[in-house]
């Protein structure tokens, strides 16, 4: 399943660099859980409401928040899968040299923005613990807890945007990808 | 500095980062955080991550994730080829049959899994060794799977049509409707094209031949298929019936999907359940990624009031409003040429939309000539997903074939748009006919 046996070269690499590969595993397999958990969850809130004929009051609300805190969660993992759809064809035009220097350029860049997603992040949480904040709704959930999805999604993704900087050889060969 | 010249700006930066090999999401929010520092300071990223939140937080987002999981169930079976194996023996009796089933089969199991590359694959594995060994053209054989393949966002269930019809609050439902007879006109295009090139190029017999199949053979193959096809009658009745949300029947659908591989192609092992929720999840954070992401990139433009530049500006313009609407195709094909289509129609879209609807179109029509550009950036270089998926399946069909074969498809594309801007009723009717008129 998720937990792979650990390829030959990952045995060499730096201890940091394994933590933070199977933290970015462990993230995916809880993002994959919390979408299989929408899934059923919806199937759940039609059954109640056009079998039993009764109302939903949490169901809705509930599989949304599963579905965010999958996507934040599900970022360091499919950093880790160099998943994420892009466009190379700058690096195609470049010398291999120039390649690697814009290739590190884009990791700082989007490591930077994935730091202030955190820190802002943090912050939003940190301000609806405080001030207990809760959603408009009958079920009324406390926002800090899917608030606390952005902070740690996006500090994880920093941690393996971080490992890809010093190992950018490391991990899972780039898979074929698609956004349609 | 106006805001069209920040527009002009920003929108080289954007071309510039997006060409750099960042994600694409990733380079969205690189955008939108320069342009905010530069304009509002630092203090403005401190809005950034409610934004991002709030973009997703929308239950309709889930039928993204929904409708992704029941495209991997059904691929990662043996659907596909039993889907083309069912076609070929039950239209043996029509002309080019081989080629009109692989083409249906594409059809059919687009509309099954709502994703381009997957139909290549699914079909192509068994459709293009099977052409080539009845003397097909490679050129018709890798051409003519690459672009069945497309038809994966047009006809329904579409996740690009989803994300458009968030990023433009349309109706979804309306929006599914509206790509069924346009699907099939590109079905029927690209079958008169395939038919007509392999006469052409000598192979008469080839596109006329007919292979004999008994009833047994015919009647055997169906209890594997016609379970997802009542998968797929049963999502759409729920859908346009009006007994579910396309959430609530996209999560329906990928649990009886799942059941069904289980239970039929006797997929019990715990391993490859686990790569259909793997690569469903991988997919879904990746498009739900762009999509969060791009909204931070919309507050920025917002923010800086460069949408609303370009939309007075346009609108203020006084064209002939085909001449508009060509040059928003012209544009949409060149952005497709280069993005995947989630990341087009998430920054285009509510763009042009406005632009669009006050020209007098139709909004649901646009998002079908929108969907056929960006099918058309699916099959040319440099990004044609679909050219390397063929060139994956068939390692000896050179990327060269398969591009020369797929271009006589881009034209019935073109010739879609043609005939669909001349008869747009095509779009609107069925929608129109089941929904009522959009209002």
């Amino acid at each position: 399943m998720a937990a792979a046996p650990l390829r030959m070269g990952e045995r060499r690499r730096p201890l940091p660099l394994r933590i933070i590969s199977v933290l970015s595993i462990l993230c995916g397999v809880a993002a994959a859980l919390m979408i299989l958990a929408a899934v059923l969850i919806t199937c759940q809130l039609i059954f109640v409401r056009f079998v039993l004929n009764e109302s939903t009051i949490w169901q809705t609300e509930a599989v949304t928040y599963l579905m965010i805190a999958a996507t934040m969660l599900g970022l360091p993992y499919v950093q880790h899968l160099k998943g994420h759809v892009n466009v190379d064809l700058l690096p195609m035009l470049l010398p291999p040299s120039a390649r690697k220097g814009l290739a590190a350029t884009t990791l700082i860049l989007t490591g930077l923005v994935a730091a202030a997603m955190t820190y802002h992040g943090y912050e939003l949480f940190h301000l609806a613990f405080e001030r207990n904040w809760k959603s408009d709704t009958v079920w009324g959930v406390p926002l800090w807890i899917p608030y606390s999805a952005i902070p740690l999604g996006f500090g994880l993704y920093l941690l393996q945007l971080g490992a890809d900087l010093f190992a950018p050889d490391d991990g899972p060969h780039p898979i074929s990808q698609r956004a349609d | 500095m106006g805001p069209l010249t920040l527009g002009g700006l920003i929108a080289i930066a954007t071309v510039l980062v997006l060409f750099s090999g960042v994600s694409v999401a990733a380079g969205l929010l690189i955008v939108a955080s320069l342009f905010l520092i530069i304009f509002d300071g630092f203090g403005s990223l401190e809005l950034l991550p409610e934004i991002f939140f709030g973009k997703l937080d929308n239950f309709a987002l889930l039928s993204i994730p929904m409708f992704i999981i029941m495209g991997a169930a059904i691929s990662s079976t043996r659907a596909g080829a039993d889907l083309y194996e069912a076609l070929e023996r039950w239209l043996t009796r029509v002309p080019g049959g081989l080629v009109v089933s692989n083409l249906g089969a594409c059809a059919l199991f687009a509309a099954m899994s709502g994703s381009s590359p997957a139909t290549c694959a699914a079909i192509g594995k068994m459709g293009i060794p099977e052409m080539r060994k009845r003397g097909y053209p490679d050129t018709v054989a890798s051409g003519a799977i690459a672009a069945g393949g497309t038809l994966g966002i047009l006809i329904p269930p579409s996740v690009t049509m989803i994300v458009y019809g968030i990023s433009t609050e349309t109706s979804i439902g309306r929006l599914f409707l509206a790509g069924v007879i346009p699907g099939l006109l590109l079905v029927g295009l690209f079958m008169v094209w395939s038919i007509y090139s392999t006469w052409r190029q000598g192979g008469a017999e080839t596109a006329l031949a007919r292979v004999k199949y008994t009833w047994r053979q015919k009647v055997e193959v169906l209890p594997r298929v016609l379970p997802f096809i009542a998968i797929i009658l049963g999502v759409l009745y729920a859908l346009y019936g009006g007994v579910a949300t396309p959430s609530e029947t996209a999560a329906v659908g990928a649990l009886m999907c799942i059941i069904v591989a289980v239970l039929i192609y006797r997929l019990y092992d715990v391993r490859s359940l686990w790569a259909v929720l793997r690569d469903s999840t991988r997919e879904s954070v990746m498009i739900l990624f762009i999509i969060g992401a791009a909204g931070v990139f919309s507050y920025m433009l917002s923010n800086l009031f460069v949408t609303q530049a370009i939309a007075e500006s346009i609108g203020g313009m006084e064209v002939n409003r085909w001449v508009l609407m060509f040059a928003i195709n012209i544009f949409l094909l060149v952005a497709g040429f280069f993005l995947p289509p989630v990341a087009v129609i998430l920054m285009a879209a509510p763009i042009l939309l406005p632009i669009v609807t006050s020209a007098g179109f139709d909004p649901y029509w646009f998002a079908v000539i929108l969907t056929i550009n960006m099918e058309i950036g699916l099959i040319t270089p440099p990004v044609g997903l679909n050219l390397y998926v063929i060139n994956g399946i068939a390692p000896d069909i050179s990327l060269r074939t398969i591009l020369v074969g797929s271009m006589p498809f881009v034209v019935c594309m073109v010739l879609a748009i043609v005939i669909l801007s001349i008869f747009p009723g095509l779009v609107t009717a069925l929608p129109d006919a089941l929904m009522g008129p959009a209002r």
